[in-house]
């Protein structure tokens, strides 16, 4: 990957460069996240036009590695202030990295009031007045559509919902799949700075694209091979997630006490059946029609996390239907309902929000009585209402910090800003460690991968001890970071973790691409690296220790059923970091 | 005398099986002294290595944990997804069980 290419929407002028000395070697968040730490200045406003937000592919990406297909976005977050990478499936980062695109940066911003699209071929960047009808309130699956005839159903396309056009911080950036469906890049609001950009979507078409070159493809074919065969003989990549998809977590998590209720003031419910995966399995097979139990969000994906789910005539509602989405509006919104969820789901991929900020919002709004719990049709509305937008709605697509500080609550369950996902950080102390610490923002995703001996740590790790749990906190975000500069999914941690020669692998393909001679230490060292270079960022931009910490309510309010309360002390959560 | 009983769940593929054998969810069963959970699943012809960890009142355990009257327990085989595997406690529970050989199959191949 030769090309690196600039966007400056002040004067719209397109430069493409060679990629600079310094980020050859990158791919994914290590790439993202050193380009913002270099170019975009830490206390600008993240909606201004000091900010500039940058595409890339993993550095797997466009080969035939399994799952490499992911697509990283760098910016500064308008959501929590911070450094963010948010990554997405589709077909934009396959097609970019075989078009020799190593990464596209977008920055200035117009002054006048126009949307634009950005339209990537072989020949260059061209920059095109957006179609009206994508604009003012189109829905992302129509804006779809529209593209797809006018450029072409190949095209791969990233956009700005009417929810980034309103630059809100829940809004995400989402990429067309490989069935016109959406995966987005959720986290941060990146949406809302393409929208600032007056970027309503980026069109990639790699005709006469001349493909990833392999340093030594035998080897490549071959380290593919092992790593594809771990990947299936695992019985998490090969076998549950297929079936069941990520809302497989619900009656475990529920049953370990740690599943987030009626806005995190409890750790189980007794409405798990209604919204579990194994209920949502159950009830695509029973359907039928469009449903499908198992689906891949990009070409080359062996583990087929995601479904279509459909309506009781077979009909689809929505694909990609996660934990995460299911858990926020089902758990800790109280929705009972699983077609409910679905038809919130759908428009929230249509608007273009992040769904565990809106699910997160959405119970804190029904907690500070702006909606009424657990009513799904009250939230499918308020949720239309962000492509308006109504001042509920707008309330809503700002996220949870300011839903809870306009009805004045203090149970706001969020971390420099973003909304904590779906694992309750008192009975699953780990998880709380990696909240509170990641550069991020509250993320489940911080940390998701080993590093280093962490199952040997992990081994002895219990949910309710401190022992073990600031290793483990550290070493699952190094490896998350280096697996996130991949291209990788994080679903190939079960390759990987459990099996040694999956890890191998993983380092074989990225040697045999590049010709180069990577050991697993040498991946540690990169996802640190990448850490140490988004703290360095976020310290600049005004961050310190004391915002590496947990609401306060945690420490106070316990959660049943374990009744555990959080009890790490300031010095203790900053180890995690001590690296 | 109030009867003694355990509450029992099965999770992902072993709720296939609970369709299958009419059970309600949860299952309830009387058990009036402490069992373990082989011995639990050998009673309900669960095969050992379709279970990963027990649940037992909400706490991840090893299989061959003692169960008592009034707990709640479920079944889950391997397929755990996430770093909750290791959060939970899978790693230090799943070591000496059948599932465990299921997901380091390939490792044990190799060795043998």
């Amino acid at each position: 990957m030769n090309k690196f290419i600039r966007v400056d929407m002040t004067t719209k002028k397109v430069e493409i460069q060679e990629v600079p000395e310094k980020y050859v070697g990158l791919g994914g968040r290590g790439l993202t996240s050193n380009f913002v730490n270099d170019e975009v200045k830490p206390t600008c406003h993240p909606l201004g036009k000091n900010n500039k937000i940058i595409f890339a592919p993993g550095m797997l990406s466009g080969t035939s590695a399994p799952n490499s297909g992911r697509i990283s976005v760098g910016s500064k977050s308008p959501l929590t202030g911070t450094i963010k990478e948010s990554n997405a499936g589709g077909t934009f980062s396959q097609k970019m990295a075989k078009m020799g695109i190593k990464a596209l940066v977008i920055e200035g911003m117009p002054a006048e009031d126009e949307f634009y699209i950005l339209k990537i071929t072989m020949d260059g960047v061209t920059i095109e007045e957006a179609p009206k009808e994508i604009l003012g309130g189109c829905g992302n699956y129509k804006a779809i559509e529209l593209l797809n005839n006018k450029y072409g159903e190949k095209v791969g396309i990233a956009l700005a919902g009417p929810a980034g056009e309103h630059r809100l911080p829940t809004a995400n950036i989402s990429f067309k799949d490989p069935d016109s469906n959406m995966r987005s890049a959720g986290r941060g609001g990146l949406g809302a700075v393409l929208g600032s950009k007056k970027v309503k979507a980026l069109v990639i078409d790699d005709t006469g694209a001349p493909g990833v070159p392999i340093a030594e493809p035998e080897k490549f074919r071959e380290a593919s091979k092992v790593f594809a065969k771990a990947l299936l003989d695992h019985p998490v990549s090969g076998q549950a997630l297929a079936a069941y998809g990520t809302d497989v977590l619900v009656n475990i998590l529920n049953e370990a006490g740690g599943l987030p209720a009626i806005n995190f003031t409890k750790g189980r419910i007794d409405w798990n059946e209604n919204i579990a995966g194994e209920t949502l399995n159950a009830t695509i097979k029973e359907r039928g029609g469009e449903g499908k139990v198992s689906h891949g969000c990009h070409a080359g994906c062996v583990i087929r996390c995601s479904q279509w789910y459909p309506d009781k005539q077979g009909k689809l509602i929505t694909s990609g239907f996660e934990y995460e989405t299911i858990w926020g509006l089902g758990a800790d919104a109280g929705i009972k309902d699983l077609d409910d969820i679905a038809y919130i789901d759908r428009a929230m991929d249509d608007i273009g929000i992040d769904s565990i900020e809106t699910a997160v919002a959405v119970a804190t709004a029904m907690e500070g009585g702006l909606l009424p719990w657990g009513d799904g049709k009250a939230v499918l509305e308020a949720v239309k209402e962000v492509a308006i937008p109504t001042p509920l709605g707008r309330l809503i697509g700002s996220g949870t910090t300011v839903v809870g500080k306009a009805c004045g609550l203090f149970r706001v369950p969020v971390v420099k800003d973003q909304g904590i996902p779906a694992y309750d950080p008192r009975p699953i102390k780990g998880i709380g460690l990696t909240y509170a610490t990641t550069t991020m923002g509250a993320d489940h995703t911080a940390g998701y991968c080993i590093s280093g001996n962490i199952l040997k740590v992990g081994g002895n790790i219990d949910p309710l001890k401190k022992d073990g749990q600031i290793e483990y906190a550290r070493a699952m975000q190094i490896g998350t970071a280096a697996v996130d500069s991949t291209g990788m999914c994080l679903f190939v941690y079960f390759g990987i973790a459990d099996n040694p020669a999956g890890y191998q692998a993983l380092i074989d393909m990225i040697n045999a691409q590049y010709g180069i001679n990577l050991t697993a230490n040498d991946v540690d060292e990169l996802g640190k690296s990448v850490l140490k270079v988004e703290r360095a960022f976020n310290k600049a931009a005004g961050f310190t220790n004391a915002h590496d910490r947990l609401p306060e309510f945690f420490e106070y309010e316990p959660c049943p059923p374990h009744n555990e309360v959080w009890d790490f002390t300031p010095e203790e959560i900053d180890e995690v970091y001590n690296f | 005398m109030e009867k003694k009983t355990v509450e029992i769940r099965g999770f992902m593929q072993l709720r296939e099986y609970f369709r299958r054998k009419n059970w309600p969810v949860p299952l309830i069963l009387d058990l009036e002294e402490a069992i373990s959970g082989y011995e639990l699943a050998e009673k309900l012809e669960i095969p050992a290595e379709e279970v990963e960890v027990i649940f037992v009142n909400g706490f991840v355990q090893a299989l061959d944990y003692r169960i008592q009257p009034g707990d709640r327990i479920a079944f889950l085989p391997p397929g755990c997804p996430g770093p909750y595997r290791i959060a939970l406690g899978f790693y230090g529970k799943n070591q000496d069980n059948q599932a465990n050989f299921l997901i380091h199959k390939k490792k044990e191949n190799e060795q043998g």
